[in-house]
């Protein structure tokens, strides 16, 4: 579309049509629409005699509003695991505390990705005061995920592992 | 002062305890059941810990997952709220045990407080008038007809391990009384795992007066001035006042100094309330609650103190900046329960809030957790909010209180908005005229 175009729909807007000196008519806003794709602006208004359009574009991001309501604060960073509804297979923390993902510092993980676990396999521990507490694999399957790194504290129902 | 303060407890209660934080800079942590993933406190906090399913007793009241709450987020103090564990004394030893700072009483003090008959005792002992009784537990009935006829029929059969209302079986004369005992005992023993009962008079119109302390660690104790909580129905509060419409300034400041003198000797810490029955112009002592009170924020109307934030001072060792006599009291304020239920029949209304809108204008306080879109869950009390009015006088106070209870709007759930508005207009209410049987009569008469 060029300038001769748009000129070609400003004529459209021209009194010269019977009665319809304020009627905008569909295929003017569409043609309109693809111009502004077209050219990447976030508006074109065009007025000829008495008649006037304007197509906007709304802003893609979401602008924060004044006063917008805050979301949720979680206490750790990759925050919505333990909102939404936990993924089939996965295991959650059944308490608080800080997960290890390895028997001791510095030791090999309890499992791996990829790795085949039995049902009541240990996969990780969560400590809570001071005491050591083994999740163990509810089912037989493959690990496909492991959500957690070594030493993270954890809420109660947050997504630790995920077994198929 | 705190770095990091871990709220233990939910809806409005948390928001306010949240507030008084920030305003202190202090960080917050909030715990919250799964049901309450999308709770405002556990919005606005710095940090949020979820720490069990709804049910309370795995969650709000789960006392390792809270102790653990503390220690991944590095909290160094716990503020429980009301209800919950805000009196359990083994939670509070449990806190101190691991280094963390416990908002409330010492444990001994919540303990003592905690047992009916013990904490009667103990105040008698620093001069608080108590209400004739058995002063002790009754053994056999016949021990229990001997004091009852001594103190005079009607008498009130109460469980030393109940309070807040619960467990307690009158007898209005002679005959009544080994039936009432039985009964007593037997619901005692479920509600509370102890069936140990005392007996008290039983007062016929009395009004339920309290007294709102602060203690400091360096053993100031300071009262703020009375409410009166008269209106209940089954022996829930639903509207308060401060300060009382039966007392005067003296009056007021007698039973104050009487309070505050008592538990400086007890050696109290922080804030607490003493409960009484006032009738003919004499104050009887029921109970003390260790804790914050959900009716506080008519005290703060009034004094213009923040209680959250002494109870926050006080527990990290500040003393007390007010005297006495730097404390007064101006004008007048009341406050309305709002609860989810509907107005008549008082069967709760859990449910999507789909239109809210507090009031606002000068003098008026909506302490609340909703929001338009939440939800409230079925698996915790009814308090939907609580709308706090003050004027310079009681009259004024109640234009205002009227105007704001028009303007509140929560939609999508039934509220108890329409019993307040019809209260506001009632003569005895409007008079002051009023004792802790009115509203069970009042609901009664008009078919409730």
């Amino acid at each position: 579309m060029n300038m001769k175009d748009v000129k070609a729909i400003g004529a459209r807007l021209s009194p010269g049509q019977k009665g319809r000196t304020s009627v905008i008519d569909a295929d003017t806003v569409r043609e309109l629409s693809e111009l502004l794709n077209e050219t990447g602006l976030t508006e074109i208004e065009i007025e000829q005699n008495g008649a006037r359009i304007r197509v906007a574009r709304l802003p893609n991001g979401r602008v924060p509003l004044h006063g917008e309501m805050p979301a949720a604060a979680t206490q750790t960073p990759p925050s919505t695991e333990a909102r939404k509804e936990p993924a089939r297979g996965a295991v959650t923390s059944p308490m608080v505390g800080t997960v290890y993902i390895a028997p001791e510092p510095g030791a090999q993980p309890f499992v791996k990705v990829g790795q085949t676990v039995a049902e009541g396999d240990t996969l990780l521990i969560v400590e809570a005061m001071k005491t050591m507490n083994p999740i163990t694999a509810p089912h037989a399957g493959v690990v496909t995920e492991v959500c957690v790194a070594d030493a993270e504290p954890v809420e109660f129902g947050q997504t630790l592992i995920v077994i198929s | 002062m705190f770095d990091k303060v871990l709220i233990a407890n939910r809806g409005e209660i948390a928001l306010r305890i949240n507030r008084a934080c920030k305003e202190m800079g202090i960080s917050t942590v909030a715990i919250h059941s799964t049901a309450d993933a999308e709770a405002m406190h556990v919005r606005l906090a710095d940090e949020s810990v979820c720490v069990g399913p709804p049910p309370a007793a795995q969650s709000y009241m789960n006392i390792p997952a809270i102790i653990s709450a503390c220690e991944i987020t590095g909290a160094e103090a716990i503020h429980p709220g009301y209800g919950f564990l805000s009196e359990n004394a083994r939670f509070a030893e449990i806190v101190k045990e691991h280094g963390i700072t416990f908002i409330g009483p010492e444990p001994e003090h919540i303990r003592l407080m905690g047992d009916k008959i013990a904490a009667k005792q103990a105040v008698k002992n620093v001069g608080i008038p108590t209400v004739p009784g058995s002063g002790g537990a009754v053994g056999s009935d016949s021990d229990a007809v001997r004091i009852a006829r001594e103190i005079g029929f009607p008498v009130l059969i109460k469980a030393a391990s109940g309070g807040g209302g619960r467990g307690m079986k009158v007898a209005q004369k002679e005959a009544d009384l080994p039936l009432a005992l039985t009964t007593a005992r037997a619901e005692a023993k479920t509600a509370f795992g102890d069936d140990t009962v005392y007996l008290e008079k039983y007062l016929s119109k009395p009004r339920h007066i309290e007294v709102q302390v602060l203690a400091d660690r360096q053993g100031n104790v300071i009262h703020l001035g009375e409410r009166d909580c008269s209106l209940q129905r089954r022996h829930q509060k639903l509207w308060e006042e401060a300060g009382s419409p039966a007392l005067n300034d003296v009056e007021r400041s007698d039973i104050g100094q009487v309070v505050a003198r008592a538990l400086k000797k007890l050696g109290y810490l922080g804030a607490g309330t003493v409960e009484f029955l006032f009738e003919d112009g004499r104050f009887f002592f029921i109970e003390m609650n260790t804790r914050l009170q959900v009716e506080h924020p008519v005290t703060e109307a009034i004094t213009g103190i923040d209680i959250v934030r002494e109870q926050i001072r006080i527990a990290a060792g500040s003393p007390l900046e007010l005297a006495q006599s730097d404390i007064t009291f101006a004008g007048h304020a009341i406050e309305c329960r709002i609860n989810a239920e509907n107005p008549f029949t008082f069967q709760p209304s859990p449910g999507i809030i789909t239109q809210f809108h507090p009031p606002g204008g000068l003098g008026v306080r909506f302490d609340s957790a909703m929001y338009t879109g939440y939800r409230i869950p079925p698996y915790y009390d009814s308090l939907a909010g609580k709308l706090v009015v003050h004027g310079r006088n009681r009259n004024e106070c109640l234009m205002r209180l009227r105007r704001a209870l028009d303007e509140l709007v929560v939609g999508g759930i039934e509220t108890t908005i329409p019993l307040f508005q019809r209260l506001v207009r009632e003569r005895d209410v409007l008079d002051g005229d009023y004792h802790i049987h009115w509203l069970e009569q009042y609901l009664a008469g008009k078919g409730a």
